[in-house]
């Protein structure tokens, strides 16, 4: 997979931020070189002053070339400070990191499975595999409609609630057909059930990161050939069958994709 | 300018500050990282063979600190030598290596194979990790297992030994005293505190190994007591670590009575920490006009 390039530093402003869920937010910040270099799937290290004393990863959400944006909601102390900001609040980011899904051309068909906050990667993947040449067809999903963020970047989405209160009645996970390439994003328990259905599926795994750099070793990814690796460096996106699913832990207060 | 060098433990070190084990990984890992400050690291800790390390969750963030729970994962002195040491020898700064052992025997033959290998400039002795079941800790707060450690690891090198300390002991000196006696060249205060946190919604710890080592700032006032105290007990130099995020806090270390400090949970929140660090006690040194960083005042009042 994709990535090893250059890792930036920046002081960031936050240049906009808008609700696009019950409670879930997209907050815009300016960071030019990381929005020239981001693939779907990486992710930031984000960092303000008076904030918590470690760094919040969040995958990238979209960029326009001059800002990257974010998608959050407030499951912490942190998140909650995020969320209490304003434009012209000045962010810490570091990125990109991690290695993200990796698209190339290829494949014709490509499906795109999220799930709540899971939909961080999304469109930046969607993107990449338009400009591929890939077919795409990507579904979201949410407990309900008030939670599901139905912005689609002009793709053809397919919406699925639990509830049944907007598409599909079920799971994204049941509503996807299947296709050459599939990718997805939300809770662990749900990227566990890709992995049933499509081994070879490429899903960003949410963990608890400290440093996001690959030297703390606290976001540690079970294998099934046995061990360890690191969310942050080799992740987080991986083959559905690499990994040790039951030894994953799934309710995580802060995440990738949180 | 000031002059920032100092000599700690049998090596001259460019700077004072040094990028602590388990922080720095083995020093290739670092994006948008200043080496120019960087006066030495000490590698993640190894083993003689490779260790898995702890199931997840590893690491819970505390009030202005963490807890972590790695388990020294790590790949085995084999792979260090082969895959590591070739580029630390092309280093301007010199490499530690942090080094681990189920026995006495075992740290004694992990100093035996890295002794003499290109790249390795010296050992810190760790009898202070508290995450794992075997070692670390439980040489750490007896006087006589340390100071057989430190035996163990001094007669099979000629290369400088630093014996890294656990703040879990009712009196430091004691295992400092024991440590300096076995032949340590310096020692290296303190490692982390062990903590536990508690999920309210699992009803269970919140990482898997249950306790973890508690790091950063939490720590601090903590750390420069215990490495004054260390300070005090004995002759040879004490490198402090524990919660620095800033110069001032290295400085606090300093006066307290260390020859140098090791950065390490600042470096994940910041990667630029350590550069920082050492530019701050610069600036300190000629704002209070000291040429040299051997001026500046301890407290250090012996009996």
């Amino acid at each position: 997979m994709t990535n090893g390039g250059q890792v930036f530093l920046l002081d960031s402003p936050i240049t906009a931020k808008r609700e696009v869920a019950r409670d879930m937010f997209v907050l815009a910040v300016r960071a030019p070189e990381i929005a020239a270099s981001v693939r779907a799937g990486q992710f930031v290290n984000i960092g303000w002053f008076s904030g918590p004393l470690l760094r919040r990863p969040f995958s990238v959400y979209r960029e326009d070339g001059e800002n990257i944006e974010i998608i959050l909601k407030a499951v912490g102390e942190g998140t909650s400070q995020l969320l209490a900001m304003k434009p012209g609040d000045r962010l810490s980011c570091l990125g990109p990191l991690g290695h993200g899904f990796g698209l190339e051309a290829g494949p014709r068909r490509a499906v795109l499975i999220s799930g709540g906050l899971g939909v961080a990667p999304m469109p930046l993947a969607a993107g990449e595999a338009t400009k591929l040449g890939i077919h795409v067809t990507w579904v979201h999903g949410a407990r309900s409609s008030d939670e599901l963020c139905t912005e689609s970047q002009g793709h053809e989405v397919v919406w699925a609630t639990d509830d049944g209160s907007k598409g599909f009645a079920g799971t994204a996970v049941a509503a996807a057909p299947d296709a050459d390439v599939v990718l997805a994003c939300g809770p662990n328990r749900m990227l566990a059930a890709v992995a049933d259905r499509w081994p070879e599926a490429r899903v960003a795994v949410e963990t608890y990161m400290g440093c996001g750099t690959g030297v703390c070793l606290g976001c540690a990814v079970p294998l099934k050939r046995g061990g360890y690796d690191r969310a942050c460096k080799e992740g987080p996106v991986y083959r559905a069958a690499d990994i040790d699913w039951p030894s994953l832990p799934s309710h995580l207060p802060y995440a990738v994709t949180a | 300018m000031s002059d920032m060098a100092v000599a700690v433990g049998g090596v001259k070190l460019r700077g004072p500050v040094l990028a602590a084990s388990g922080t720095f990984g083995y020093g290739t890992e670092l994006p948008v990282l200043e080496r120019r400050a960087l006066a030495g690291m000490v590698s993640k800790g190894i083993f003689l063979r490779p260790r898995e390390g702890t199931a997840p969750p590893r690491i819970s963030e505390t009030p202005s600190g963490m807890l972590n729970a790695i388990g020294l994962q790590g790949p085995g002195v084999d792979v260090l030598i082969r895959d590591y040491a070739p580029k630390w020898a092309e280093w301007d700064f010199p490499v530690f290596v942090n080094i681990n052992g189920e026995s006495a025997l075992e740290y004694g033959e992990v100093a035996a194979r890295l002794d003499g290998v290109p790249g390795v400039a010296g050992f810190e002795i760790n009898i202070s990790c508290p995450n794992v079941e075997q070692g670390g800790l439980y040489f750490g707060n007896d006087p006589r297992a340390a100071a057989a450690v430190t035996e163990a690891v001094r007669k099979r090198t000629s290369l400088p030994v630093w014996v890294k300390l656990t703040p879990m002991v009712s009196d430091i000196g004691v295992i400092a005293r024991a440590v300096e006696a076995a032949g340590a060249d310096a020692l290296c205060a303190i490692n982390t505190f062990v903590g536990m946190s508690i999920d309210l919604n699992a009803y269970q710890p919140r990482l898997s190994f249950r306790t973890g080592g508690l790091s950063g700032p939490a720590i601090r006032p903590l750390a420069v007591h215990l490495a004054h105290q260390a300070a005090l007990a004995v002759r040879i130099p004490v490198i402090g670590i524990g919660g620095i995020m800033r110069a001032e806090d290295a400085l606090e270390f300093l006066v307290a009575g260390c020859a140098a400090v090791q950065v390490g949970t600042a470096t994940f929140v910041n990667p630029r920490a350590i550069a920082e660090v050492h530019d701050g006690i610069a600036a300190f040194l000629e704002a209070k006009r000291f040429t040299s960083l051997t001026d500046l005042p301890r407290y250090l009042p012996r009996d």
